[in-house]
């Protein structure tokens, strides 16, 4: 199962399926007068046929090896996610904190409280400069 | 002369004191984030793109222009002093590297300038002449035709950039499916939304480009744990005379060959650089040093890449279709403006049209006496480590998103295509044809959707129209070969295993 190739070609078939089986439920017409499901019909009925094509290539050709390190993705989007939850219940101030401070996980050198403390205010500078003089309209605090 | 007089008044837009400034902010914004590790156009562009929400139309086209040629030449910078490759500068490294090598920084990166400025005005100049004729070929093409012209679009880029059809098809029909979600314009129906009302204006492109490649590129970055050595070394500016002639022949070259290949559907910098350092290994003078650290392998490329970058704004404002990933981005800025970009844009908004051109100039020369002079000051980005570096990305990323709409639901979005992002790299899949199908899928869609209904559903028409049917026999033909050269491989390799 550890063949990119093999699962490049599963994961096309998976994304065409989810969008063809949906758009069945959608009215398909006539060509002369296509109905909303016709279009998204014909294309993941094309992305499938891709899909099908690689998974019976990939027993062609040589295999090679899927690298998927599950950590450091992980960091990344709770950090994204926290941000955003905290920002609407708090604010964001609480939320570029929080990011910096669990992306940091992530990083390749040793954690340092001091440096995240440095960055975040950093950042927050850049958010108040942002607000005050670009206009945004950011719920800082 | 009436060039000469369309000119006249983009400058008069171009050089107002307003525009001036955004021009340069975008050039210098648009370098120092182009340098940062991890970082091409594509992904700069779509991070600063909320930057020019708050500005009038003229001046934020006119930033974004900067951003973009910005971007490129910082992307030089990195290639040349570092190594660090993207997309765009793939061919800067191997000549730029060695120089820097043997302590040449200085000239290879003033090369870069130099060449990047004749490239650009070259590139102008065609601009300014094919761009108002090739709009009015642009009003003969039916639906049909526009069919055809975009699935030309998707097979050459899908085939340049991933160099593999397969993959990148796959990823232009993902784009167009993404496109797909939200509310059909002809039905009024909701289509794949899941019943999430935010998600019935369909899903932002700020979200998928800050996603497929802002986060997915951190990451990729942080997976690999590479260790940078900061770049110390001294430089050195100036040329000497002799050093200064054997630029020019190679940039006039480079920029012509960048000037056609830029025009082409799938073409843009990518394929002219690699062009251009081509035509210079055989033709010029200086040939058997080139690979080993020549000024002309410096000097024909950058003056490519920076031609083709310009003349591929000529399919996006004649005719109304991006031809790469970065135009679709482009494309997808005067739309937030409320400008279609198309036939009509030339006549309908012409200051804004040769205001944007007459701004490249402008754009070339801050970028030459800008940072030509300040680069050294430029490497100190390379100084910062990336564990500081990315958390900043990262909240570049959050406040991009956040703008367009002022909408905190759009950061969880962007996290999903994050992940997206990172499965498709990690499956060997490129994002940038999903980009730019994602921008023409709804255009497709209304496209085909209208010939059929002109032709009563007959599939016939796609073939019997001039435009569209050579068109057509075009991807034709590119499919065939490459089926044929699949298995012609794989011959070769099962006739090569026998002996063994």
């Amino acid at each position: 199962m550890n063949d990119r190739n093999l699962v490049r070609g599963l994961f096309l078939i998976a994304i065409s399926l989810a969008f063809g089986l949906v758009s069945l439920r959608y009215p398909i017409g006539q060509f002369s007068r296509a109905g909303p499901g016709l279009f998204p019909l014909l294309v993941s009925g094309l992305l499938f046929l891709i899909g099908l094509i690689t998974v019976v290539r990939s027993r062609f050709v040589e295999r090679a090896h899927l690298e998927f390190n599950i950590k450091n993705i992980a960091i990344i989007l709770a950090s994204l996610c926290g941000f955003a939850v905290i920002s609407e219940h708090l604010n964001m101030i609480a939320g570029i904190v929080f990011m910096v401070f669990c992306a940091s996980f992530a990083g390749t050198s040793t954690y340092s409280v001091a440096r995240n403390l440095k960055i975040s205010a950093g950042l927050i500078a850049v958010a108040l400069a942002f607000v005050k003089l670009l206009g945004f309209n950011l719920p800082l605090y | 002369m009436e060039v000469l007089h369309n000119l006249a008044l983009g400058f008069g837009v171009a050089l107002t004191w307003q525009n001036l400034m955004f021009c340069a902010i975008g050039c210098t914004v648009g370098t120092l984030v182009g340098l940062l590790p991890g970082l091409g156009p594509l992904a700069t562009i779509s991070i600063l793109l909320p930057l020019t929400y708050s500005i009038p139309t003229g001046g934020a086209l006119i930033m974004l222009a900067g951003i973009y040629y910005g971007a490129q030449y910082g992307d030089s910078v990195s290639a040349i002093t570092m190594k660090i490759p993207h997309a765009s500068s793939i061919v800067a490294c191997i000549d730029g590297y060695q120089m820097t090598l043997k302590g040449k920084t200085g000239l290879a990166l003033f090369t870069a300038g130099v060449s990047s400025f004749i490239g650009g005005t070259v590139a102008i100049v065609v601009l300014s002449l094919l761009a108002p004729t090739l709009g009015e070929v642009a009003l003969l093409f039916g639906p049909a035709d526009y069919c055809a012209l975009m699935l030309v679009g998707f097979v050459c880029v899908s085939f340049v950039t991933t160099g593999s059809l397969l993959n990148g098809m796959a990823m232009c029909l993902i784009g167009v499916l993404l496109g797909q979600i939200g509310t059909d314009v002809n039905s009024g129906m909701q289509r794949f939304t899941m019943g999430l009302p935010f998600l019935a204006d369909g899903v932002g492109l700020v979200s998928i480009a800050l996603g497929c490649f802002g986060i997915a590129e951190i990451t990729k970055n942080l997976d690999n744990r590479d260790e940078r050595t900061p770049f110390n070394g001294k430089i050195k500016l100036m040329p000497t005379w002799a050093e200064f002639k054997r630029i020019i022949p190679s940039a006039l070259r480079g920029s012509v060959i960048g000037s056609f290949l830029g025009i082409l559907p799938g073409g843009g910098p990518v394929i002219a650089q690699f062009a251009a350092y081509a035509v210079d290994k055989k033709f010029s003078k200086y040939k058997h040093e080139i690979g080993s650290g020549a000024i002309e392998g410096v000097a024909g490329q950058a003056a490519a890449d920076e031609a083709a970058a310009r003349t591929s704004f000529i399919p996006l404002m004649s005719i109304g279709i991006p031809e790469n990933a970065v135009m679709a981005l482009m494309m997808a800025a005067f739309m937030i403006k409320g400008i279609q970009p198309g036939p009509n844009m030339i006549a309908g908004h012409p200051d804004l049209f040769w205001g944007l051109v007459a701004s490249m100039w402008v754009g070339n020369c801050f970028l030459i006496t800008l940072n030509v002079p300040l680069v050294r000051y430029w490497l100190s980005v390379f100084k910062i480590p990336y564990s500081v570096l990315f958390p900043s990305i990262l909240f570049f990323c959050c406040i991009g998103t956040f703008s367009v709409n002022n909408s905190l639901d759009d950061i969880f979005i962007t996290a999903l295509f994050g992940f997206i992002g990172y499965m498709f790299m990690r499956l060997d899949l490129d994002a940038a044809p999903l980009m730019l199908g994602f921008i023409l899928g709804p255009m497709l869609e209304e496209n085909f959707r209208r010939a059929l209904l002109l032709s009563r559903g007959n599939f016939t028409s796609f073939f019997t129209r001039p435009i569209s049917g050579t068109l057509l026999g075009f991807i034709g033909v590119f499919i065939a070969w490459q089926v044929a050269a699949f298995f012609l491989q794989a011959r070769k390799t099962t006739a090569h295993e026998q002996p063994a």
